[in-house]
């Protein structure tokens, strides 16, 4: 448990996590271990509080756990202050998510350069343009504003600021979550090509279908993770249990 | 990276243009306000100052025993002064004058014939000869009442002819002429003789040559004449000089603060504005944590956003402060030559740093409070 291994990307070591509210506290996470191997694609399902955001928000850096400790690319960043968790979401980790979350008072190409612009990329422009077409945009849709993109052009340009920093690993939030079945598609199977470059994806999903497209599901529920595999027995507790183990074990 | 953030804040600004035009508003209110009583304060200290400057180097010295200054007090403080100055005795009282249309109380002074041109300056007329029953009148009485040289006035009892007329001379802590008649001294003891203030001194005026001897008359006046009882005190016109400017000042000072409270409330509208500003793009500021920005970067961009709105704003009522000034000038004093003296253009430059501190104040509060959200729950706002 004191270090990882090189080629694993993620590792989570007996982390838990509490939230006090005011009307006592909630664990969100229980004492949860994982490895994601460098490279991996997986999606995590599970019923809503299960746990499967606050377990990517800690992934992400975003959130800090109450106790256990949390590797990423090799790293110890538990102990890391606000800074340094700072500086980890800015080079090692491409959010994506649900809601795509770009700045609307930027355009897509702005939104692109951002992540860039915060580490003093000089290159910023054409390596945005680069990103741009690597998502499959074309150039003029990078002179618009968010609103007037459509959903899907939206999610690419999210996808393509994930990919700003080149970060080892892609967390997606239910990256399809406001997309229809054909978006849907068309996105997984961008984020299928980048995990086939090399990236490390965890996607975060109700939607078995999205799951089928990752090589491996992890199932949560109640802030842990279920077995592999045979979280599906789990009667009707899980989403719809017509998850998909796909190859790969850890 | 710091260009980003500043580029960042533009846009912001010109999103709510109507908005963030208030706030700039607010801030050239504050400073046009600031710089104008600032103006204003130091205008009347200046012109204050302009009509005393002749006096600095003189003492004033009254009688402080007794009710008058005899001719022996007169001998002693010759002798302490020393050669290096001019004691100039005047007695003076207050007469009914009669105008014809209405009798006024009227001070009359009583110099000796030598004295007057150290004192006085004609504007027309002819000074008086020693032992003369003729006057001399002030500018603004004779102007008031339309008299002019050869005319007659009559004085308490005494009908006295004008021999000339003088020039305005301004106020001052020695003698006031423009609203006064000056008669010769010996002419003075004739006329009011029956009263006995005249028969000493109502106080005496030594005028220092050099000004920087003005301390050690005054010190040895006061050695001399006050050793046993204190019979004299002495003025000292510079001193007051320095404590009338001393209370300009303060005058300065509270019109300032009135100023002040204009850009308080200008500041509290950008606090208004940026926390608005703060609480609707909570969301954006989750992203630009989630996706690497520092507590630093928000910081800087709020508080880039706030400055911004304070240079405008200080800008262009600095600008507009000039006209301002002139306006309050103008209603205040009715004349506005002091607008350009440096120490009033040192007020618009006050106005303007006091815009921008304002202006950066008011946003460090909301600023921080952009910089300390937690990334997840502003995520999640809508």
């Amino acid at each position: 448990m004191n270090s990882a291994q090189p080629q694993e990307a993620v590792r989570l070591v007996e982390v838990t996590k509490i939230y006090r509210m005011p009307r006592g506290s909630v664990k969100a996470l229980d004492r949860v271990n994982l490895s994601i191997s460098a490279g991996d694609f997986i999606s995590i399902m599970g019923p809503s509080g299960s746990g499967k955001s606050t377990l990517l928000n800690i992934i992400g850096c975003l959130d800090v756990p109450t106790s256990g400790e949390v590797f990423i690319a090799g790293k110890n960043v538990s102990k890391l202050s606000e800074s340094g968790r700072t500086r980890i979401r800015r080079e090692k980790i491409g959010f994506v998510f649900q809601q795509f979350n770009l700045i609307p008072t930027l355009t897509a190409l702005e939104n692109i350069a951002f992540p860039m612009l915060l580490r003093g990329e000089r290159r910023h422009e054409e390596k945005s343009r680069a990103l741009l077409r690597a998502v499959g945009l074309s150039e003029e849709l990078g002179e618009h504003k968010p609103a007037e993109l459509s959903g899907g052009e939206q999610q690419r340009v999210a996808i393509a600021r994930a990919l700003a920093n080149d970060p080892e690993i892609i967390l997606a939030d239910e990256p399809t979550g406001n997309l229809d079945t054909k978006t849907s598609r068309e996105i997984m199977g961008l984020l299928k090509a980048l995990n086939e470059r090399g990236k490390t994806i965890v996607v975060v999903t109700h939607d078995p279908l999205v799951a089928s497209l990752t090589r491996k599901t992890l199932r949560m529920l109640d802030g842990r993770i279920l077995s592999d595999g045979g979280a599906t027995t789990d009667g009707g507790e899980t989403d719809s249990g017509a998850t998909e183990r796909k190859t790969q074990t850890f | 990276m710091r260009a980003v953030f500043l580029r960042f804040a533009l846009r912001n600004l010109a999103r709510h243009k109507f908005r963030s035009t208030l706030a700039v508003v607010g801030i050239v209110i504050g400073v046009i306000a600031i710089s104008s009583l600032g103006i204003l304060g130091n205008s009347i200290k200046l012109s204050f100052s302009e009509a005393f400057s002749a006096v600095g180097n003189e003492l004033v010295v009254h009688p402080k025993s007794e009710s008058t200054i005899s001719e022996k007090v007169l001998r002693e403080v010759e002798r302490a002064s020393g050669a290096g100055s001019e004691v100039i005795p005047v007695r003076q009282r207050t007469e009914l004058v009669d105008f014809g249309a209405e009798k006024k109380p009227v001070v009359v002074y009583g110099l000796r014939s030598e004295d007057i041109p150290l004192l006085l300056e004609l504007e027309e007329g002819r000074l008086l000869k020693r032992g003369s029953s003729n006057c001399l009148l002030g500018s603004e009485i004779a102007e008031e009442h339309d008299l002019n040289v050869g005319e007659r006035l009559r004085v308490g009892t005494q009908e006295l002819r004008i021999a000339g007329i003088l020039k305005e001379r301004g106020l001052g802590f020695d003698i006031n002429p423009d609203y006064a008649v000056v008669v010769e001294a010996e002419a003075f003891v004739r006329l009011f003789n029956a009263s006995h203030s005249a028969e000493g001194y109502n106080f005496l005026i030594v005028r220092v040559n050099r000004l920087k001897d003005v301390e050690r008359v005054k010190s040895a006046i006061e050695s001399r004449l006050n050793k046993r009882e204190k019979r004299v005190s002495v003025l000292d016109l510079k001193r007051l000089m320095e404590s009338f400017n001393e209370a300009f000042a303060k005058i300065s000072t509270f019109l300032l603060g009135i100023g002040a409270v204009s850009l308080l409330v200008a500041g509290v509208s950008i606090l208004n504005v940026m926390m608005m500003s703060v609480v609707e793009r909570t969301k954006e500021i989750g992203i630009m944590r989630a996706i690497g920005t520092s507590r630093a970067g928000v910081l800087r961009m709020f508080l880039y956003e706030s400055l911004l709105l304070g240079f405008a704003g200080s800008a262009i009522g600095g600008v507009l402060s000039f006209g301002g000034g002139f306006l309050i000038l103008s209603f205040w004093m009715q004349q506005t030559s002091y607008l350009l003296a440096p120490s009033s253009i040192l007020c618009i430059f006050f106005g303007i740093a006091f815009g921008i501190a304002t202006s950066v104040l008011s946003g460090l509060y909301p600023a921080w409070r952009a910089s300390t959200l937690n990334p997840i729950e502003a995520l999640r706002h809508e």
